[in-house]
């Protein structure tokens, strides 16, 4: 018997206009996992990430969490259910500092009675130092705590990367989904940044769904794996079973050009 | 500098505000001249319509001919209601578009505002309204009670930066799809600066008509858009400090440059082409207020805090 998934997504269908960008996507996300999504650009991975947080709406199909469907619930309901997101194009606020950012996904935990956030009562500092704190905290968890005071937009990509991913998980997310947070990182930060998705996922009692182009770095960092091809889901399963689908191999290497038969150097013993 | 150009600086520093609050989360919105204009008519209406309001005055008052204060300020009171269930209205139709067409938008609410007052019998047409009653005697109570107005409506700014909702709309500025995936209803947070902007207009109206003696049509215009709007540009966006600035400094420049003759004209429209190029980010930007809290003792500078801390670029 296994315990409810906590997100379904069930025929999911994204178009937009002539071109199907989402095309009839299944998958379901277990708790505590954590749960790849390989394909070749423009497969709708980014798409498929956009229909779950809200920010598009599917043309059919349904998504649930935790059995609830939530098909097509605005984007800062999907965030208060317990899903936060990193984008892959980085969308941080470039004009408040790191802490501020941090200190912006906290949102919907720093609420403050209005008359003493009006009044700036000393209650309302000592609480409003206390969300900083876990601001820094956040900042700290990922490694950037001593940029807190600068611009977000100072940062190297990298670290905007992991800016974008404290600023996530100040949301106190179940679900994290991590657009392609490795691109543009070299070999050594990739590594980091798996040991760190780990960490967190422990830390914080995560589910992680995660997009990225790096292939060795998905089968070492995923429980399980979903590959699109085309805005269709061509393979599920654990890395061992996905590497060796040939449905997946075509995708990524093409179909073998037709030759003569039997001259294919892997048919002789 | 006489007290009546001082009265006016202080009423255009308040439009400024106006049109800084729902810039502050992104949204240009030119609605100003429009509240503005209910405020400032619902004032005349009141005051010259209903001789009860006049009356009012406690006996044994001062002065026995002026207007009694708490006319004035239930006057702003019911000006700020009106506004503010108007605008919550307005808003939730307007504040569905996006960029442009949101400005367009704001832009034919004052018009149709206008127009509608300008044809409307019980506002005076085209002529307005005269005789509004004065509840000062002179220029300077109109000074400093406008003065208080506007520190009101600035501390109330400075309180939004600080709290949660300032930093909300901060983040709706920088990125509204962001901010939505952070958990912020960021639909609330632009109607709530767009009541608060339609409320300051309303309130500046009501002050404003009784300053000017008399009210009309032509008072909430496009040209009035343009004008608050100039003072943001001017002054900068990123703090409540700019538009006050911006709004102290465009209101006076016209008469202060009376000396030039003909010339003025000429001068006041190269100070706002000037400006804008010379300091893209208004003449109160971050990197002056930054220099600014460095140069300030530990203590002044804390309470400086919340304004550059949110704009520290």
């Amino acid at each position: 018997m296994s315990a409810q998934p906590l997100l379904k997504i069930e025929a999911l269908r994204c178009r937009f206009g002539g071109l199907v960008a989402v095309d009839d996507v299944s998958l379901a996300v277990r708790e505590g996992e954590i749960f790849g999504l390989l394909g070749p650009n423009g497969a709708g991975k980014t798409t498929l990430f956009n229909l779950i947080s809200g920010i598009t709406r599917p043309s059919g199909g349904t998504v649930s969490w935790r059995g609830t469907p939530i098909t097509g619930l605005a984007s800062h309901r999907v965030a208060a259910l317990g899903v936060a997101r990193t984008f892959q194009n980085l969308r941080l606020f470039s004009s408040l500092s790191c802490l501020d950012n941090v200190r912006v996904g906290l949102h919907r935990h720093s609420r403050q009675p209005r008359l003493q956030a009006l009044l700036g009562t000393a209650a309302f500092q000592r609480r409003e130092l206390a969300l900083r704190g876990q601001a820094l905290a956040l900042l700290e968890s990922v490694g950037i705590a001593e940029a807190a005071g600068r611009p977000s937009g100072d940062l190297s990509y990298g670290q905007r990367r992991r800016l974008e991913i404290a600023r996530a998980l100040a949301c106190r997310p179940q679900l994290l989904l991590l657009d392609e947070p490795a691109a543009g990182m070299n070999p050594s930060e990739k590594k980091e940044l798996a040991g760190l998705i780990r960490r967190l996922r422990s830390e914080h009692q995560l589910s992680v769904l995660i997009i990225e182009h790096h292939v060795p770095l998905m089968m070492e960092l995923c429980d399980r794996l979903a590959v699109l091809n085309f805005g269709r889901r061509i393979a599920l399963g654990t890395p061992q079973q996905v590497r060796h689908d040939p449905a997946v191999i075509e995708a990524y290497l093409g179909t073998a050009a037709p030759g003569p038969p039997g001259s294919s150097p892997g048919d002789s013993p | 500098m006489d007290t009546t150009l001082l009265v006016q600086m202080l009423l255009g520093a308040l439009l400024g505000l106006s049109v800084y609050l729902p810039l502050a989360c992104g949204q240009l919105s030119l609605a100003t001249p429009g509240f503005y204009a209910i405020g400032g008519t619902l004032a005349a209406l009141l005051s010259t319509r209903l001789p009860a309001l006049a009356a009012a005055s406690p006996t044994g008052a001062a002065v026995a001919s002026a207007y009694p204060l708490t006319s004035l300020l239930l006057e702003m009171a019911l000006a700020a209601l009106l506004c503010g269930v108007l605008a919550t209205g307005i808003g939730a139709l307007v504040l569905r578009l996006q960029g442009t067409y949101l400005t367009i938008a704001t832009i034919s609410l004052v018009e149709i505002l206008r127009v509608v007052s300008l044809n409307l019998e019980v506002t005076g047409g085209a002529v307005g309204i005269f005789a509004i009653p004065q509840p000062f005697a002179d220029p300077a109570g109109f000074a400093l009670f406008t003065l208080a107005l506007l520190g009101l409506v600035c501390w109330l700014c400075q309180r939004l930066a600080v709290s949660r909702p300032g930093l909300a709309m901060a983040a709706i500025r920088d990125d509204a799809i962001a901010a939505a995936s952070q958990g912020i209803d960021t639909y609330r947070i632009k109607l709530l600066a767009f009541v608060l902007s339609a409320l300051v207009a309303g309130v500046t109206g009501v002050v404003a008509a009784h300053f000017l003696n008399a009210w009309n049509p032509r008072l909430g215009n496009f040209d009035a858009s343009v004008t608050c709007l100039a003072f943001v540009v001017f002054g900068g966006s990123r703090t409540w400090i700019g538009p006050v600035v911006g709004g102290l400094a465009l209101t006076a420049l016209p008469e202060l440059l009376r000396p030039v003759g003909d010339l003025r004209l000429i001068v006041f429209g190269l100070v706002i082409l000037l400006g804008p190029s010379l300091f893209p980010q208004g003449l109160i930007n971050p990197a002056l207020l930054q220099a600014l809290a460095r140069r300030l003792p530990p203590p002044l500078r804390r309470l400086g805090a919340g304004t550059t801390a949110e704009a520290s670029r």
